[in-house]
């Protein structure tokens, strides 16, 4: 500290203070306005229940296995063939949002692409208990799943824009488009809650 | 000492107090482990003297959550997910010495698209672990307003991170042989301007602290750690280089695209708790220029971002320490495999652990108001000591 500078560092630290005062505020009015999030930002894992095989992947790779799946096996007669084929049928898929650690390596290891993530996050509750999201509120969160973002130039394509190429280059490209999410610009409103968290 | 009559007329000697004459007896106080001053679960043991600090043993572990052990029971990805998470202002640079120690097991040669933009996260990361501290030190002596401005500049580059990896702070971007996938178009130019807006800003901060008349009464000359205390308790990054300790490993022992970069080392001599401070505040604006040359060098290089990977990764068997230079010091992680899926051993040199030891020599004579202001100027998480 130089003596006759004093009080220096104090005029420095206000003529700081009132150039901020003129300037408009950084404060974001949350409640009020929402949050702009980027398309990958992680904030809810969706599910998009036709494309699940009941690999169980997810709930293997899971690091706090905090998803649980239950299927049983259903016989289904296919007219003309020589025995009935058999289908696994997705009876129960929960993830309980109270274990989760949002790391994405569910959504990442999904073979069928029935996991995606959401940058919804308004969905706290009261007891703990209700953060486990089965799957048909997992479903209602599909709606909320923005287009992934476009890849740097410079970079890969991303994986849906290979894919489709591909599908567009092979002979039986005619055929309908996989199930995949919504392609939706804005950010829809939050699914409403359940009347009496009747889902539990 | 007060004298007093008694009946019979003779003056009689009675003693009050706990201790007699000038010898008072010393006052064991903990500080911690909830203490708002200490930032997480640091318990601080300290033997006083009236106000002077006669003794310091900082007591670790309150937040101890098995890391280490954990990681033995999780693949090379489930552990990504774990290493962001011992300490939470450097998520990406943890990431990175583990992915790093797998690679080099591995003999994976990360593409060098992968290698740029991994340096540019790291160095960003850098510098929204710093902002933190250059936030929450001054707040800890009685400065709120920086906090706010420190804050101010977070969010910006926050929102470039959370925009390539969905994540504000556990960002899970590096995987074994490169990143989870390539960044979204316009991304560098987007972080690019964030970096400047920052670097525009950030005299702001500079302006209103450092140089402040009551900040210097408060860190000045306190805390004085020498170059040889801190080489013998391992101190290591800002903490270190304050006290003259000139090592930083992307200089010394470059990793990433650090070798063909210029990475100036911010040192001072001083090392008590201004100069900590300063080479905090030195450091965002070289980590700042340093994910620019990165941004700019990522523009100029097409290719994948990571690379095939065998469906099941096992590191073959052997062992391999990995070192990496972050935000708070040496981070070194020791990698002992088996050949399973997951590690036989991985251990973890944490930066914070071997920075809080200095806490012992350090704090011992000094006034207990001196206190707060050398352990927040320590810069430590809490997380990252106990693990």
């Amino acid at each position: 500290m130089s003596e006759g500078g004093h009080g220096q560092g104090l005029v420095k630290g206000l003529a700081v203070t009132l150039k901020t005062m003129v300037r408009p505020a950084q404060t974001q009015q949350y409640p009020d306005v929402a949050p702009e999030l980027p398309p990958r930002s992680r904030g809810v894992i969706a599910l998009l229940e036709e494309n699940c095989t009941v690999c169980m992947l997810c709930a293997r790779e899971c690091p706090d296995w905090c998803i649980y799946i239950d299927s049983h096996k259903e016989e289904v007669v296919v007219p003309g063939a020589a025995r009935p084929r058999q289908r696994n049928v997705l009876d129960r898929f929960d993830i309980d949002f109270s274990l989760c650690m949002y790391c994405g390596i569910c959504v990442e290891v999904c073979p069928f692409d029935a996991l995606y993530w959401s940058p919804e996050f308004e969905y706290s509750e009261y007891d703990i208990r209700d953060l486990l999201h089965d799957k048909q509120h997992l479903g209602q969160w599909m709606a909320t799943v923005p287009p992934p973002p476009a890849h740097d130039p410079h970079g890969e394509a991303s994986k849906e824009e290979t894919t489709a190429a591909r599908r567009a280059a092979a002979p039986g490209a005619a055929r309908g488009a996989p199930a995949g999410p919504a392609v939706r610009r804005e950010r829809p409103a939050r699914p409403a809650p359940e009347p009496g968290g009747a889902e539990a | 000492m007060l004298g007093m009559t008694t009946d019979t007329g003779a003056l009689r000697e009675l003693t009050v107090g706990t201790g007699s004459g000038l010898d008072t007896a010393d006052m064991v106080l903990n500080i911690g482990p909830q203490h708002p001053s200490t930032h997480g679960v640091l318990r601080l043991k300290l033997v006083l003297d009236g106000e002077r600090v006669v003794a310091c043993e900082p007591i670790v572990g309150y937040m101890h959550r098995g890391a280490e052990k954990l990681f033995e029971v999780r693949d090379y990805r489930q552990i990504i997910v774990l290493a962001n998470r011992h300490d939470w202002l450097s998520a990406f640079s943890s990431e990175l010495g583990v992915v790093l120690a797998v690679e080099r097991m591995m003999g994976i040669e990360v593409p060098e698209r992968a290698i740029w933009l991994r340096t540019a996260l790291a160095e960003l990361n850098r510098v929204l672990n710093h902002l933190m501290f250059l936030g929450s030190y001054p707040l800890e002596i009685g400065a709120i307003t920086p906090m706010f401005y420190a804050f101010r500049e977070r969010e910006a580059l926050q929102t470039v991170m959370e925009e390539v990896s969905g994540g504000r702070v556990h960002y899970m971007f590096n995987r074994v042989g490169g990143l989870k996938e390539e960044v979204p178009a316009g991304w560098t130019r987007r972080a690019r301007e964030a970096i400047d807006e920052v670097r525009r800003r950030l005299p702001d901060l500079d302006n209103l602290i450092r140089r402040n008349e009551i900040f210097l009464a408060r860190t000045v000359g306190v805390g004085v750690l020498t170059a040889e205390q801190a080489a013998a308790f391992g101190a290591s990054g800002p903490v270190g280089r304050a006290s003259g300790l000139d090592l930083d490993l992307r200089r010394d022992d470059p990793y990433l695209a650090y070798g063909e970069l210029d990475v100036p080392v911010v040192t001072r001599t001083t090392g008590d708790c201004h100069a900590r401070f300063e080479v905090l505040l030195d450091q965002v604006y070289v980590s700042l220029d340093l994910a620019q040359q990165c941004l700019d060098r990522v523009d100029q290089i097409t290719g994948p971002v990571n690379v095939r990977l065998p469906k099941v990764v096992k590191a073959p068997e052997g062992h391999t320490y990995a070192w990496t230079e972050n935000p708070l010091g040496i981070n070194g992680y020791y990698l002992v495999s088996r050949g399973e899926k997951t590690p036989w051993r991985l251990k973890l040199r944490t930066a914070s652990y071997a920075n809080v030891q200095a806490l012992s020599t350090l704090i011992p004579g000094c006034l207990v108001p001196d206190l707060i202001a050398i352990l927040g100027s320590m810069f430590f998480v809490v997380g990252d000591i106990d693990k």
